[in-house]
């Protein structure tokens, strides 16, 4: 009596227990594995986040770094590093404001440099910020040298990412990819700094000055740390004249 | 409440046209967003209240950017009250038939404020280029519809009694006392 009951019992717990191995161990696993997946995906969004974290500080780093290395080169000159916390919005005007202003002895008419060369000046400053000119303002005039023929020129902004050489005369020798430095007449800008390159010489019969045309050295579009270099004091000029 | 919200509003969203809204100092594609402010005053507030958030805010446009002082001041001022002026003689109010007209009244004073520093400070601004201020005229156009929404429900919500008046009001120790 008991013996066919057993065996009917024994044969469906058989099937049952091939039935959970086949299908509920799969469901049970299966769900095991997408929390396991939410897991890992979760994990390797945080670890991308991290590696982009570590890539901009790198870039940081880098950018850091080369200003240092430029600032070691100036020979003595005090300078105050800074960064841009601000653009100018409106279409006419280029300027920025920085984050350093006359607590750290910035003051109007410092010039402005990065690790690629001249980018302004101030010309406008408040305890803690300061208003940069960007070289590329229509309203800013540096005195330059072509760094070949040594011609002096005044470098003025359009507004636009390039720069107009003025008051070339046009028996001075220039050529296309001549390097513009800073003049340092004047005593603002140190001599030699690197302002850019001609880029285009546009000759006219007309006139006594040639129209040319400089690509600035610095990348307008990636301004982020510069350096405000001190003026030296006007008493210091006189000595260097005397000198 | 209204004119310390606007106000508050005002200078964040020029601090967000200078800071994030401009990834270069040369950038062509950012939207003048405190224009987009200025037409809302115009359209939306009155007079009193308009000219009381106006003043703080070119105020804080001419002290963060430009070479010139008072250019900020000119190009709002003159903005609000043309905008003004015109929307008033038009029939209709609705903020998608006012769009166009926010955009080109934006071009108009930028042109003729171009042309007043040109003639006043001459080659202390860059050149006009047509097509940067057709790109900025469409940004502000295409900024106005959900700044509007967003500025909507800034007054709704600064119009919001924060301490209602009937749980400030004296009331009298006899409520049962009959008003004859």
């Amino acid at each position: 009596m008991v013996g066919p009951v057993q065996k009917i019992v024994t044969v469906s717990s058989n099937h049952v227990e091939t039935f959970k191995r086949e299908y509920v161990d799969i469901l049970q696993d299966s769900l095991r594995l997408s929390e396991e997946n939410k897991r890992l995906l979760k994990q390797l969004q945080d670890k991308e986040l991290l590696l982009n974290r570590s890539r901009e500080a790198l870039a940081t780093n880098a950018s850091l770094r080369r200003l240092l290395e430029f600032k070691n080169t100036l020979d003595q000159q005090q300078s105050v590093p800074a960064t841009i916390v601000g653009k100018d919005p409106s279409a006419m005007y280029r300027s920025v404001i920085i984050d350093q202003g006359a607590n750290k002895g910035i003051t109007k008419g410092d010039p402005v440099i990065n690790s690629d060369g001249v980018v302004g000046q101030v010309f406008a400053v408040t305890p803690n910020y300061a208003k940069v000119l960007l070289a590329i303002a229509p309203s800013s005039a540096i005195d330059v040298l072509l760094q070949k023929s040594r011609v002096r020129g005044i470098l003025k902004g359009n507004g636009t990412l390039t720069y107009r050489l003025e008051y070339i005369l046009k028996t001075a020798e220039v050529e296309e990819q001549d390097y513009v430095v800073t003049a340092g007449y004047g005593g603002v800008f140190p001599t030699g700094l690197q302002v850019g390159v001609v880029s285009k010489i546009i000759k006219k019969s007309r006139g006594m000055f040639h129209e040319i045309e400089v690509t600035p050295s610095v990348d307008y579009q990636k301004l982020e740390n510069l350096l405000i270099l001190e003026q030296p004091k006007s008493s210091e000029i006189e000595k260097m004249e005397q000198q | 409440m209204v004119v310390v919200f606007f106000i508050l509003a005002g200078i964040l969203l020029v601090v967000l046209q200078t800071t994030v809204f401009m990834p270069s100092p040369v950038s062509s594609f950012s939207p003048d967003l405190h224009y987009v402010f200025v037409a809302y005053l115009a359209l939306r507030l009155d007079l009193v209240r308009s000219l009381l958030i106006l003043f703080p805010l070119v105020c804080v446009l001419d002290v963060l950017s430009g070479t010139v002082l008072g250019t900020y001041a000119l190009s709002c001022f003159s903005g609000y009250f043309l905008l003004q002026q015109i929307s008033s003689k038009l029939p209709v109010n609705e903020l998608l038939y006012q769009i166009p007209l926010i955009s080109l009244i934006y071009l108009a004073v930028s042109w003729a404020l171009y042309l007043f520093l040109e003639f006043f400070a001459p080659g202390q601004q860059a050149a006009w280029a047509w097509w940067k201020m057709v790109i900025h005229m469409v940004l502000v156009a295409g900024a106005t519809y959900p700044l509007f929404f967003l500025f909507d429900l800034l007054q709704k919500y600064s119009h919001r009694n924060f301490l209602p008046r009937n749980k400030l009001r004296l009331r009298s120790d006899n409520r049962r006392r009959r008003t004859t």
